[in-house]
């Protein structure tokens, strides 16, 4: 396949000021045990070639399910026609970049669609079958989802490379209801559970059946818990709510193409200026934040992104201070940067590249561990495991739900409050940082479902957080 | 695409053994976007699916592939014939059986002209949004999008239903250098019922040319316009509609059918064959769609089906066609949905008794916060104004709204007569174009709980 693609990007050489092909082949299986049954069994392969071209300053982007050459050289046509017909556009050249030669592979110890289908059902449905017991409990879920992705790359500043990736996870779900209640308790984390690249061997290590129980006790547990009072107050966001809190009100807020109004009719713009880089005050002196796309096991880590540009790590926010965003190489160039910071993705072979999150993590700070943190917070709420959550389309005014709330009272946990929520604008939130927790409590979470694009790509990316604490937070806002 | 989707579909299906039933999907379309009054992404997709469903002792089995070569369908058939197996080795499953064929109104969704995908089509409408943003002074940022999508179905029990729908989209964005914006959206099944002179004219009269005052958390009275209408009604659909939520005691009006739940004004059904709406004839399970009557004049009347809950509910249920795919876990929900207009001429009559109060014209990143009591929270964005002495004034800055889209649909007070064909133009996976025809609407007690910068 790569020496197609090559053979077409050379077929590109001279029709245009750039060209790039780009194949891809997935196979995604979802596995559901829901109320006590095998709900579904999904698997889905696809395959097709994406190209892109560029033409005085104008992007075109074709793709196709007929990865022959015969298909490749269709799509080309059709990239090529569609970027003639764009209005003008400033031709600036792209940030240059290595060309990407050799090949990249994910982590992976077991091949989990090489365990036989039974094997994984089983697990799916005692995990599930630990959920039960209790008629308030109306849906109970186990979850498995599995990907296979191998892509190859080249373009015609040189690129020719391979990559391999397996993801794999899953998760367990209650959801209560009594009355006008209705309660959701979710592990290891809501939306799909845990998902990070790698085989079999991550949803083994997850342990579903063995914190079933704990789900179900808890899930009751809040339909009867008094309500989150309103108020302003300290707040630990566990590290799962802290990956959504980073994702959204950090790593969109610093994608470049946002800064520079690119997404400002979607996905929005930002409220980081171009001029903001290097000097502005994001946080607190406890908040720096990396995107490192070499990160073991997380969703955003790759060989090389989806324009050839080899992974990197780069520190976004140095205790506080502003110091670089997330960029593909139309961006950088646009910027001035020297080079990409690697950050093009695309989904599947039907989209083409964008400016996306890598893996962008919380550095862990010298707070000890989660218990240590409690200890050493007289009052306070605990927010565990996201349930609902919106930003303005500039980041900046954000509104969480969280699953749970566990009141702090004296260094300790006291109980459970339900329907938590919590509202802040960024940097205020950020600069209330008084604490993050050492490297013994951070871990890596992953995030499925990261919306972006017309038509819409959805990205899987990852981050890596530990516990921190908040002072002086709105909470009770619903 | 030589062959046909039904005949793909015919094929694919005599791989498969037992119950089966499959599904073609054959997706063309073109996507034009733009900033800063320039193109910037111009996207061409071609792609056929083929899902193979096997139904096995109450269970369903699925599997997809864009390869439609005998060996790749005929692996997919054993595929899904194999994990239907392996699911009801654990006992039976839920789901009733495929349907018998059944007849159903042709939908009129296919325009020859929108089918061409033609990109000098869309530069041109991008030039006329870029010539309207300079006129006034400001930068234009959006999307020009055309579809063209064949569905078919072929089940072992005798189906065969196909689906063509076209559709297109643009929306428009003008921004000045402060970052004040106005939006406007069309969404039609046909891409010559799209006007952007017009609708840059739109957008340019929702920019507001002064900076937005800040609004405190209260209870306002609200215009919402038919774009932000249609958000919170897809959230209704989902929430309040879905009739396996609803018979499994989650959703939102789950011993609350046939009680008041809305204001008198409130008509909302799911209409498949109204005109404006994107027609579709049948749905995911090849069942034709039919008509149903959500709200009536404010009573909760009824959930829409698929197979499964109709049969999960039993008491006479029956599928109402509203499957959005074999045996759905999430169960059904409405894509068509049509609430009726009311009295007022425009916005700004419904804006004309209001002493003070505030106009929306798009929201924003609307999620849920509780299911069962339909409690929503969102932005608004790109246009929000004071409403003064019954007058649409000055700007405000962007409110974030945490409010019950059952409780605002109960303090309806009154609704333009107009309604339009609204959609986000969103386009995850598989092109699926669908969208909500509705008024605007005026409403009183609208929670804003707070304010961006």
């Amino acid at each position: 396949m790569l020496d197609l693609l090559v053979d077409l990007a050379d077929r590109a050489s001279g029709r245009c000021a750039y060209a790039e092909a780009r194949h891809v082949s997935t196979d995604d299986e979802h596995l559901l045990v829901r109320n006590g049954k095998i709900e579904r069994v999904d698997s889905e392969s696809g395959e097709g070639i994406g190209v892109r071209v560029r033409i005085g300053g104008a992007w075109g982007f074709a793709a196709s399910r007929d990865a022959t050459l015969e298909g490749g050289e269709r799509a080309l046509a059709a990239a090529l026609a569609v970027a003639r017909e764009m209005p003008a556009a400033a031709d600036r050249t792209l940030a240059p970049v290595e060309p990407a030669r050799g090949h990249w592979s994910g982590p992976c110890e077991i091949d989990p669609f090489a365990i036989a289908l039974e094997d994984r059902l089983e697990l799916l449905v005692g995990a599930e079958a630990g959920l039960h017991g209790d008629a308030r409990i109306v849906q109970s879920t186990a979850e498995c989802i599995l990907r296979r992705q191998a892509s190859a790359f080249a373009s015609t500043d040189g690129a020719a490379c391979t990559q391999l990736r397996f993801e794999s996870g899953g998760g367990i779900q209650a959801i209560a209801v009594e009355g006008d209640e209705l309660q959701v308790r979710s592990y290891p984390g809501a939306h799909g559970g845990s998902v990070g690249l790698g085989g079999w061997e991550r949803v083994l290590a997850l342990d579903l059946a063995g914190n079933a129980a704990r789900v179900r006790e808890e899930v009751l547990e809040l339909l009867r818990a008094p309500a989150c009072p309103a108020g302003r107050r300290t707040v630990i966001l566990g590290s799962e709510q802290l990956a959504l809190q980073i994702h959204e009100s950090i790593g969109h807020a610093l994608e470049l193409d946002r800064v520079l109004l690119g997404e400002a009719s979607y996905a929005g713009t930002s409220w980081v200026s171009p001029g903001d880089l290097g000097s502005l005050r994001y946080g607190s002196e406890h908040l720096t934040v990396v995107a490192d796309a070499t990160l073991p096991g997380a969703l955003g880590s790759f060989g090389w992104d989806d324009e050839g540009v080899a992974a990197g790590r780069t520190t976004l926010i140095e205790h506080g201070t502003l110091r670089a965003a997330l960029s593909d190489r139309q961006s950088a160039a646009t910027q001035g940067l020297g080079a990409s910071a690697g950050c093009a993705r695309a989904d599947g072979f039907a989209r083409q590249p964008i400016v996306r999150m890598t893996n962008v993590s919380i550095a862990p700070g010298d707070a000890g561990s989660l218990q240590d943190l409690v200890a050493d917070t007289d009052d306070g709420l605990l927010l565990e495991t996201n349930r609902s959550w919106s930003i303005d389309d500039r980041r900046l005014h954000f509104q969480f739900g969280t699953e749970v709330a566990r009141v702090i009272k004296d260094g300790e946990l006291a109980g459970l409050v339900r329907n938590p929520t919590y509202a802040g604008i960024t940097p205020q939130f950020w600069g209330s940082m008084d604490a993050v927790c050492s490297q013994e409590a951070w871990e890596v979470h992953g995030l499925l479902n990261c919306g972006k694009g017309e038509p819409g790509q959805l990205m899987r990316v990852s981050h890596g957080t530990a516990p921190a604490r908040f002072r002086d937070v709105e909470v009770g806002v619903a | 695409m030589a062959e046909a989707p039904l005949e793909l579909a015919e094929r694919a299906l005599s791989y498969a053994d037992g119950d089966a039933q499959v599904t073609v999907v054959h997706e063309r379309s073109l996507s034009s976007r733009f900033a800063r009054s320039a193109p910037t992404q111009a996207t061409s997709v071609d792609d056929t699916t083929v899902e193979i469903a096997c139904l096995r002792d109450g269970h369903t089995g699925a599997a997809t592939t864009n390869r439609v070569d005998e060996g790749s369908l005929r692996a997919a058939a054993r595929r899904a014939d194999t994990v239907a197996r392996a699911a009801a080795r654990a006992g039976p499953g839920d789901h009733p059986g495929l349907p018998e064929p059944a007849p159903a109104t042709p939908a009129a969704g296919w325009d020859e002209a929108t089918a061409e995908l033609d990109p000098a089509r869309g530069a041109e409408a991008l030039r006329a949004a870029f010539a309207g943003a300079g006129a006034a002074g400001l930068e234009a940022f959006g999307l020009w999008t055309t579809g063209a999508v064949r569905t078919a179905i072929a089940t072992s029990s005798g189906v065969r239903a196909t689906d063509d729908v076209t559709d297109a989209f643009m929306k428009v964005v003008l921004r000045d250098a402060d970052g004040r914006s106005g939006y406007a959206a069309e969404t039609a099944g046909s891409v010559g019922e799209l006007d952007p002179v017009a609708l840059t004219e739109r957008a340019r009269r929702r920019a507001p040319r002064e900076d937005g005052v800040a609004l405190g958390p209260g209870e306002y009275t609200v215009v919402l316009s038919a774009d932000a209408v249609g958000v919170l009604l897809e959230f209704a659909g989902y929430l309040a509609f879905n009739g396996l939520a609803h018979v499994e005691g989650r959703g939102a009006l789950s011993d609350r059918l046939g009680t008041t739940v809305a204001a008198p004004v409130i008509d909302l059904r799911d209409t498949p064959a109204f005109p404006r709406t994107l027609p579709r004839a049948y749905d995911a399970e090849g069942v034709p769609k039919r008509s149903v009557a959500l709200i009536e004049g404010g009573v909760a009347g009824a959930v829409v089906h698929d197979l499964r809950s109709a049969a999960e509910t039993g008491d006479g249920a029956r599928s109402t066609g509203h499957a959005v795919e074999l045996g759905s876990a999430h169960g059904p929900v409405p894509t068509n949905l049509v609430l009726a207009g009311g009295g007022a001429a425009d916005e700004e009559a419904l804006a004309a008794p209001v002493e003070r109060g505030i106009y929306v014209t798009r929201l924003w990143y609307v999620n849920v916060v509780h299911e069962r009591h339909t409690l929503l929270t969102g932005m608004t964005r790109d246009g929000t104004f004071l409403i003064e002495d019954g007058k649409i004034g000055p700007p405000v800055r962007d409110v974030r709204f945490t409010d019950s889209v059952l409780r605002i649909l109960e303090a309806t007070e009154d609704l333009t007569a107009a309604q339009r064909l609204v959609s986000e133009g969103e386009f995850y996976g598989r092109r699926f174009a669908n969208g909500v025809v509705c008024p605007a609407l005026r409403a009183h007690g609208f929670r804003v709980t707070g304010a961006t910068r």
